[in-house]
């Protein structure tokens, strides 16, 4: 058993390190200068941080207060109703969102395909919630009462119950959620690819037009910037969990006790 | 059990990143006849664009069963985007990948300019295809200003138009500056694709030459005005102009659902099938502009293609005076053809003669006098990198 799981590990962490190398190796010959002076580029990082900031936070605070509520009132009816949305692929929740709002049906509120992406957000916020909601409601699970009840019987105010109670707990898998969604939706291609606009473009479907059309064949930018945002992303995960190190261990041995 | 399994995955990891092993390359027999026998039974692997039905059942439906009864061919149509497959066959180059698994591709413009010069494709195609032998010698000659060089042997020949509903259009525009007002008075009912996609970028082309003629050469630089006089079409197209769509298909489909009142594309017959399938508009008519991009498409054999011969065997039925009639006629495709009609007997020409005009066709006299020639791979290149600026 033991020696399944060390096999896995190598292999998962090999997996990764190779796919850095092979970006490594596409992203050979690329004027970084050049690549960050590019306006299409830039623009593109901008428009994506953007919705992946927007997208990630709106879907790790509903879902967690959605976690907290059917957790503490006992809705097992809401909690499978809520996990619905996971079984819909991402391309048909897209398709959904596109004739939601898209020309006569539109219902006048926004446009699918605006420069503002508010369509794309809400279609990862649908799609991801359910997502943040399993997470955090496993850990809403395994909370210990006790705390909580010690908080209010201290007569503390409901945003520090909170913050004592319940925010320590909730901080390892609110960062484990935010950099897998993280990682997720800044390089995903179908959803903006059906309800983005022609400029500026999410960086993974700016990447995959750069691929594949002629002009930029022998391209190596589109690497290259996959290697930055997939070394950024290693490098948040990384800080997160060493900033967070200390307390993951109090935790568990606070839990387990 | 488990440990088993994972050495299994680890092995199997290992082994794809080895490479799959070190097969040569396989070369062509040296008659027609020998590559006729030497291809019974087995595959062909066709890559091509796949985002037109009436191209798809061509193959599907009339050429893989004449393939396989005449010769035990069978035809295996992959659909892709040909910038990406010609993608993939520079990776297998740059890797030696000396067995790929492309037999034959269908190509054009720049990206043909692009294999050329990685060495992408096998030479001598003429000598090897008896029916290259019937190609009209003008469109076999070069690829939008590229010389083919035995690379690729023409498949097609058709004209950019565009297509428009006159149920909705009383009167159509009878020029580019015309159209640029029609789009002012009927906002939001016109629009073209992203210019990385290949008729979006034709569209452009022709305002090109409705502004410099078509002596535009290589080395010149288009000028400001030119771009900004586009951006100010902006906020009378679709959806003010904030998004283009990104393909033909996602154009046609705008248009056949009333979204937009017109559409484009090379090939002046292939609305044809598709108002009589009910997909476009029942009123679609054809319209001519100032002038219209004539455009030749091709057929080419890659380096490393594992079933060459197989590849020439497809490719000379594909150019038989049968197929080619079949082609060009409104059931499928409606796409014209690349052979030389005086070099066929009389019959032949006959039965291409006699088929039938269909409703969405353009006058081809009209058509023919408008016909302007493709500017080179470098113009499509700086349409490519100076459009986002109409966007931004």
């Amino acid at each position: 058993m033991l020696s399944a799981s060390v096999l896995l590990t190598i292999a998962v962490s090999l997996l990764s390190v190779v796919s850095l190398l092979f970006l490594a190796q596409g992203a050979r010959g690329t004027d970084w200068m050049t690549l960050w002076m590019d306006e299409t580029w830039r623009d593109s990082l901008g428009i994506t941080l953007y919705v992946v900031l927007a997208s990630t936070c709106m879907s790790l605070l509903i879902g967690t207060w959605l976690a907290r509520t059917v957790s503490f009132r006992q809705w097992p009816f809401v909690s499978r109703v809520l996990r619905l949305p996971m079984f819909v692929p991402h391309i048909a929740a897209a398709y959904l969102f596109l004739i939601l709002f898209s020309g006569q049906s539109g219902g006048g509120w926004f446009d699918a395909n605006e420069p503002h992406y508010v369509t794309v957000i809400l279609t990862y916020v649908w799609k991801e919630v359910p997502f943040v909601f399993l997470m955090m409601g496993v850990t809403y699970e395994q909370v210990n009462q006790g705390y909580r009840d010690m908080a209010r019987t201290l007569q503390l105010s409901p945003v520090q119950q909170f913050r004592h109670a319940e925010l320590p707990f909730l901080i390892k898998p609110l960062l484990d959620t935010f950099w897998i969604l993280t990682a997720f939706i800044s390089f995903a291609y179908e959803v903006p690819s059906l309800l983005g606009v022609t400029y500026p473009k999410l960086l993974g479907v700016l990447a995959y037009d750069r691929l594949s059309t002629g002009l930029y064949l022998e391209s190596s930018e589109p690497y290259a910037v996959a290697l930055v945002w997939t070394v950024f992303v290693t490098g948040g995960v990384v800080v997160s969990y060493m900033a967070t190190h200390r307390l993951r261990r109090r935790i568990e041995r606070g839990v387990r006790r | 059990m488990k440990t088993w399994g994972m050495g299994l995955l680890l092995s199997l990891f290992v082994w794809s990143l080895a490479g799959c092993g070190s097969e040569s390359s396989v070369s062509f027999s040296d008659s027609f006849e020998d590559a006729v026998s030497a291809s019974e039974q087995t595959t062909v692997n066709f890559y091509l664009w796949g985002g037109d039905e009436g191209i798809n059942r061509y193959l599907d439906d009339f050429v893989a069963p004449r393939l396989q009864e005449r010769y035990g061919i069978e035809l295996n149509r992959v659909p892709m985007d040909t910038a990406e497959f010609i993608r993939q066959l520079s990776l297998d180059k740059k890797a030696d990948r000396k067995q790929g698994s492309i037999d034959l591709v269908w190509i054009n413009g720049d990206n043909f300019r692009n294999a050329r010069e990685a060495g992408l494709l096998r030479d001598e195609l003429p000598k090897r295809v008896p029916n290259a032998d019937l190609l009209n010698e003008t469109a076999q000659q070069s690829d939008a200003g590229t010389p083919t060089d035995g690379l690729e042997l023409a498949w097609g020949n058709v004209q950019f138009v565009l297509h428009y509903d006159a149920a909705k259009v009383a009167e159509p525009p009878s020029t580019f500056e015309e159209l640029r007002r029609w789009t002012e008075d009927n906002p939001g009912r016109f629009t073209y694709p992203e210019v990385t996609d290949f008729t979006g970028n034709a569209f452009i082309r022709h305002l090109l030459v409705a502004r410099y003629g078509t002596g535009l050469s290589d080395g010149t630089e288009i000028e400001d005005t030119f771009w900004d006089e586009l951006t100010s079409w902006g906020p009378y197209l679709w959806k003010e102009g904030r998004t283009y769509p990104p393909t033909l298909e996602q154009l046609d489909q705008l248009y056949a659902s009333g979204d937009i009142w017109m559409t484009m594309g090379f090939n002046e017959r292939r609305a044809e099938a598709e108002v009589r399938e009910g997909v476009f508009p029942k009123e679609t008519k054809a319209l001519v502009l100032d002038h219209s991009i004539a455009s030749t498409h091709f057929l080419a054999i890659p380096y490393n293609a594992p079933n060459p011969d197989g590849a020439l065997v497809v490719m000379n039925e594909l150019l038989s005076p049968e197929a080619q009639r079949v082609k060009q006629s409104a059931e499928y495709w409606g796409d014209g053809t690349s052979l030389d009609l005086s070099k066929l007997n009389d019959r032949e020409q006959a039965e291409f003669e006699a088929l039938e005009a269909g409703t969405t066709y353009p006058d081809p006299d009209l058509l023919r006098e408008r016909a302007v020639p493709d500017y080179g791979p470098a113009i499509i290149d700086a349409v490519r990198e100076e459009w986002p600026r109409v966007v931004r």
